[in-house]
C-alpha cells in the first residue's frame, strides 16, 4: 500500500457546503484509496489509490477528439489527462489529483465564516483517509492551529496506532459499522470486522466523540438477526449519535464509467417507509 | 396618515403663495389640488354609500361594521388617522394614487397598533382582518386578463430593517403582517425581510420557514448593511432617512416619499465587445494584463458616459409629461410645484440597470488567466477565435469552459477582477449626477421583459465562451453553471464583489438549492445559518428556488398537472407553466446545476 507522507494527498473531490458529514456546515475532503471493497459503495472511484480515467459512454458524442489529442492514440493510457481536458461532452474525466497540504488548508480556510456560524468545520473522508496518515496528520494539525473543528470519516479498518496518532487533533469521528457478523463482513467488503469493532471500542474508551454510520443494504444487513445484533452492539457501546444510511443507486453510473461489472454492485432499493422505520430504530438504539 | 389630506391642502396653499408669479407652477399646484380633492370626494362617496347600506341592513354585526366604516371614511384620509383601523383605511383609499408599494408597513402602522392594543381597542384578529382586506384589494387590482395577472411582482413591501435609532425593527406587528398575508391564497402582494446585523436568528429562521411552506413563494430577503451604507455614502442620505428604504415591484429599491428615476436597461457587456472587436488591433501589443485592462478601462469609461447621457435623455423624454398622481405624495413636489418627472422630488436616486455583469467579469478573467498568466493562447489567437465565433477553435473554447477560473468559485483571480470592475464602475459614476441632480446606484435585475436574451442576441462572441447571440446574464452569481465549487464559494464571491456598494440598487441573486436542504428540518437549520453568514459577509439579496429539475421537466410535459407550481424568476415569482420557453430552459439549467 502506497503511503503518502510528502506533504500532499491523493484527493478525488473537495466539497464545500457539505451539510451531511457531521455537525454544522462543513467542507469535506475526499481522499482517494480504500482498503475495503464494499459491494454497494456509491463512490467506486474512491477505491483505487491511483488516479483513474472515467469514461461515461452516455455523454460520448463520438467526436474523436480524445483519439486526436492522446499522445498514445488511445492504444494505452499514461493518465496524462489530455483526453479529459479536451472532451467537449465531459464524457471523459480524470479522477484523483495530488494536492499539497498547504493548498488544501487554503481551500478549507475559505469557508471559516460558515463553520463559525454553524458549529461546522472540515471532514476528512474518502476512500479511507487513514491510508494516507502523513498527509492526514498534517492536515489535522493545520486545522487545529487555525482553530477549525475537525472530523474524520473512517471505516476503521486500520491499525490502532494509526488511529491513535490522530486522536489529539480530531474532534469527531464518523465511524462506519456495517454489520456484526464477521463472515458476512468479509464476504461483502473483502475484509473481516474484528479490527473495526475493536478500534471503535477503543475510540469510545479514549473518550472521543463518535457518530456511527450504518449503511442499510437489502440482502446484506437488513435481516432481523443482523439488525438486532447491530442494535445490541450499539446499545452496549453507545456512540454520540447513529445515522442509518439507506443504499441508493447514484453510484451506478460511476461503476459503468469505470467499466465495472454492474451485476455485482446492484442491490434492491429499500421502500421509503421501511427506510424511515429502520432509521428510527437505529436512532433509538442508543 | 399623520397629517391627512388636510395637511397636504395646507402645503398646497403655501406653495401657491410661494410660486404666485409662476403661471406654469401655479397650474401644476392647481392640478394637484384637484387630484387631492378627488380623493376626498371619493372617500365621501364611499362614506355615503356605507351609510346607506347601513341604513338598509338589519340590526346586527353587519350594520355596526358599515356604520364604523362610514364614520371612519368621514374622517380619513382627509384628517390624520386616529386608530389602526383608520390608518389601514387611509392606505386603502389612497393606494391607487401611491406608486406600487405599501413600503415599510410594519413601521408606520406600529404607533397605531401599539396604542390601540394598549388601550384594548384592537385585537390581533381584528388587525389581521383589516390587513387582509387591504391585501385582497391589492390582489384585486390585477385584472385576470392581464398578462401579468399571475406574477407576484406587484406591490412588494418590506418588514423589519433598521429603525432611526439603529435598532432592528422586526416587531410583533411585523409577524402579524406576515401571518395575515400568508393566510391568503394570493400571490400579490409579496414582501421582503430587511435583515440587519441585529436581526435575531430566530426571526430569519421564522421568515425562511414561512417561505419554505409558502406555495405562492411570496417572501424574499434583503440585507440592510451594504444598502444603508450605500444610501448614506453614495446617495448622501442621513441614516434616519436611509433606514426608511423599501423594496417594491419585483425587487426594486425605493425611498418612501422619494423616487428611483430611470431604471433603463443597459447591456454592460458592450464594453467587452467594443474592446475585443473595436480595439482588436491594439490588443496584441499589450504585454501585461494591466496594459490590456487600460484599454478595456477606456471602453468602460466611454460606455459609462454614454449610459449617463442615455439615462438623462430617457428622463428628459419622460419629463415632457407631468405626473399629477404620485407627485402629491412625493417629498418636494408640492413645495417645488414641480412634477416628479421633471425633478420635483427632493429625495431620489438615478438608477441604470446593468445586464451582463457576470459575463464581463468572466471575460476579463479568461483573458487574464489564459493569455497573461498561463499563456494557454496568445491574444491574437483568442481574438481570432472570437472573430470566427469559436468555429475552428472549439478546443480553446472547451478548455475555457473546463479550466477558466470563473466568477462564483471564491477564486482570488475572478473575485479580484469583480472587485476591480465594481470599483471602476463606482469611480465612473460617483461624481456624476443625473439631469435632475440625483446620484447613481446600479441595479442588475430583469423585469417582465427578457432583456438578457435581447441584449445577448445583438452581442458577438465573448471571451467567457459565449457564442454570437447567446443570452447574457442578469443578476449576479446566479448559478448559471460556472460555479463549480459549491454554494458557499458562490455566496462568498457574490458577498464580497462590491466593496463600494455601487450595485446596491435593484439587485437580485437567485439561490438554487437542492430540495432536501429545505425539506429536511436538520438540513434546513443549516441552510438558515448559511444564508445568515452570506448576509454577514455582505450579500445584498437572496431568494430561494428548490424545485427539482425532474419536477420542472415533468411540468413541461404535462403542464395541466403542474399548474400550481411557482418559481422565482428575477425579482418576481410566477407559475412555471406561464413562463416563456427560454425562461423555462434557463430555470431548468440553473436547477440542474444545484443538484
Amino acid at each position: 500500500m502506497q503511503r503518502t507522507n510528502d506533504g500532499s494527498a491523493m484527493i478525488f473531490d473537495v466539497q464545500h457546503n457539505s451539510f451531511v458529514d457531521g455537525p454544522g456546515i462543513r467542507t469535506t475532503v475526499f481522499f482517494k484509496g480504500c482498503n475495503l471493497r464494499c459491494q454497494w459503495c456509491h463512490n467506486p472511484e474512491s477505491q483505487a489509490m491511483e488516479p483513474q480515467l472515467l469514461f461515461d459512454a452516455e455523454k460520448c458524442t463520438g467526436c474523436g477528439k480524445c483519439r486526436e489529442v492522446c499522445p498514445q492514440h488511445l492504444k494505452s493510457c499514461t493518465l496524462c489527462g489530455q483526453c479529459a481536458l479536451y472532451c467537449p461532452g465531459d464524457a471523459r474525466s480524470l479522477c484523483g489529483e495530488k494536492i499539497s497540504v498547504q493548498a488544501l488548508l487554503e481551500q478549507i480556510e475559505q469557508d471559516r465564516a460558515y463553520y463559525e456560524a454553524s458549529g461546522g468545520g472540515v471532514t476528512f473522508s474518502g476512500g479511507e483517509c487513514l491510508l494516507q496518515p502523513g498527509a492526514l496528520g498534517a492536515l489535522l494539525r493545520g486545522c487545529r492551529e487555525r482553530g477549525i473543528s475537525t472530523a474524520v470519516d473512517t471505516a476503521g479498518a486500520v491499525s490502532w496506532e494509526t488511529l491513535e496518532a490522530i486522536l489529539p487533533d480530531t474532534d469527531l469521528f464518523l465511524y462506519d459499522i456495517k454489520c456484526i457478523s464477521n463472515g458476512r463482513h468479509r464476504q461483502f467488503t473483502g475484509a473481516g470486522n474484528a479490527v473495526i469493532l475493536q478500534n471503535y471500542q477503543r475510540l469510545l474508551s479514549a473518550g472521543k466523540a463518535v457518530w456511527v454510520r450504518v449503511p442499510l443494504v437489502e440482502g446484506f444487513n437488513t435481516d432481523e438477526e443482523e439488525l438486532a445484533a447491530l442494535c445490541a452492539f450499539l446499545r452496549a457501546h453507545p456512540p454520540q449519535r447513529v445515522e442509518a444510511l439507506p443504499y441508493h443507486r447514484l453510484g451506478e453510473r460511476k461503476y459503468r464509467a469505470l467499466g465495472a461489472d454492474m451485476a455485482q454492485h446492484t442491490f434492491p432499493v429499500m421502500e421509503q417507509e421501511r427506510a424511515e422505520e429502520l432509521k428510527k430504530r437505529f436512532r433509538e438504539s442508543t | 396618515m399623520k397629517d391627512g389630506l388636510a395637511g397636504i391642502f395646507a402645503r398646497l396653499a403655501a406653495s401657491r403663495q410661494a410660486h404666485e408669479r409662476d403661471a406654469e407652477r401655479l397650474e401644476f399646484v392647481d392640478a394637484l389640488e384637484t387630484v387631492a380633492q378627488a380623493i376626498v370626494s371619493w372617500a365621501e362617496k364611499c362614506a355615503g354609500e356605507a351609510r346607506q347600506l347601513a341604513g338598509s341592513a338589519g340590526e346586527g354585526e353587519s350594520k355596526a361594521r358599515l356604520e364604523k366604516l362610514a364614520a371612519a371614511l368621514e374622517r380619513v384620509p382627509l384628517h390624520p388617522a386616529g386608530s389602526f383601523y383608520e390608518a389601514v383605511l387611509s392606505i386603502y383609499v389612497t393606494y391607487s394614487f401611491v406608486p406600487d408599494s405599501l413600503g415599510t408597513l410594519d413601521r408606520y402602522l406600529l404607533p397605531f397598533y401599539e396604542k390601540d392594543m394598549a388601550e384594548g381597542k384592537l385585537t390581533r384578529d381584528e388587525a389581521t382582518a383589516y390587513l387582509q382586506e387591504l391585501f385582497l384589494m391589492l390582489q384585486g387590482r390585477m385584472k385576470p386578463d392581464d398578462v401579468r395577472f399571475h406574477r407576484g411582482g406587484e406591490s412588494h413591501f418590506c418588514v423589519g430593517g433598521y429603525t432611526a435609532d439603529g435598532e432592528d425593527g422586526f416587531t410583533d406587528l411585523s409577524r402579524l403582517i406576515v401571518e395575515a398575508m400568508l393566510e391568503l391564497p394570493t400571490w400579490v402582494p409579496q414582501l421582503s425581510l430587511r435583515w440587519t446585523a441585529k436581526t435575531p436568528r430566530e426571526v430569519l429562521r421564522y421568515m425562511m420557514d414561512r417561505e419554505r411552506h409558502d406555495a405562492n413563494k411570496r417572501i424574499a430577503f434583503v440585507n440592510d448593511e451594504p444598502r444603508i451604507r450605500a444610501l448614506m455614502q453614495i446617495v448622501g442620505l442621513p441614516f434616519e432617512q436611509a433606514v426608511r428604504y423599501t423594496m417594491l415591484g419585483c425587487n426594486e429599491l425605493a425611498l418612501p416619499g422619494g423616487i428611483m428615476m430611470g431604471s433603463a436597461m443597459e447591456n454592460i457587456l458592450l464594453c467587452v465587445e467594443r474592446t475585443v472587436y473595436g480595439r482588436a488591433a491594439e490588443l496584441p501589443a499589450c504585454r501585461t494584463y494591466d496594459e490590456f485592462y487600460a484599454v478595456f478601462r477606456q471602453e468602460l469609461h466611454r460606455l459609462m458616459e454614454e449610459i449617463v447621457q442615455y439615462e438623462d435623455a430617457f428622463n428628459l423624454a419622460r419629463a415632457r409629461d407631468v405626473n399629477l398622481v404620485s407627485s402629491l405624495f412625493l417629498e418636494g413636489c408640492i413645495e417645488n410645484a414641480q412634477s416628479v418627472t421633471r425633478g420635483g422630488c427632493t429625495r431620489a436616486i438615478a438608477q441604470p440597470i446593468f445586464i451582463g455583469i457576470s459575463n464581463v467579469i468572466d471575460s476579463l478573467s479568461v483573458i487574464r488567466q489564459f493569455v497573461y498568466e498561463e499563456k494557454q493562447c496568445t491574444m491574437a489567437e483568442l481574438l481570432e477565435a472570437l472573430r470566427c465565433n469559436w468555429e475552428g477553435h472549439e478546443d480553446l473554447r472547451t478548455l475555457i469552459s473546463k479550466k477558466a477560473r470563473f466568477f462564483g468559485n471564491h477564486d482570488a483571480l475572478s473575485d479580484g477582477i469583480a472587485r476591480q470592475l465594481t470599483s471602476d464602475i463606482y469611480a465612473e459614476l460617483k461624481d456624476h449626477k443625473s439631469v435632475f441632480g440625483y446620484s447613481f446606484l446600479v441595479g442588475n435585475l430583469i423585469g417582465y421583459n427578457q432583456h438578457n436574451k435581447w441584449f445577448g442576441s445583438g452581442t458577438r462572441a465573448t471571451p467567457d465562451g459565449r457564442h454570437d447571440a447567446d443570452m447574457i446574464q442578469f443578476g449576479i452569481g446566479q448559478s448559471e453553471g460556472k460555479d463549480r465549487s459549491g454554494l458557499t464559494p458562490l455566496l462568498a464571491s457574490i458577498a464580497t464583489c462590491d466593496p463600494n456598494g455601487i450595485l446596491c440598487g435593484s439587485s437580485v441573486t437567485n439561490v438554487m438549492l437542492d430540495q432536501k436542504l429545505i425539506r429536511d428540518d436538520e438540513l434546513f437549520e443549516k441552510t438558515v445559518l448559511m444564508m445568515e453568514t452570506y448576509f454577514r459577509q455582505g450579500g445584498i439579496h437572496f431568494q430561494l428556488n428548490y424545485v427539482s429539475p425532474e419536477e420542472l421537466k415533468e411540468t413541461r410535459l404535462c403542464p395541466q398537472k403542474y399548474k400550481s407550481l411557482r418559481v422565482r424568476v428575477s425579482g418576481f415569482s410566477d407559475y412555471f407553466v406561464a413562463l416563456d420557453g427560454d425562461l423555462q430552459d434557463e430555470i431548468v439549467t440553473r436547477t440542474e446545476h444545484a443538484q
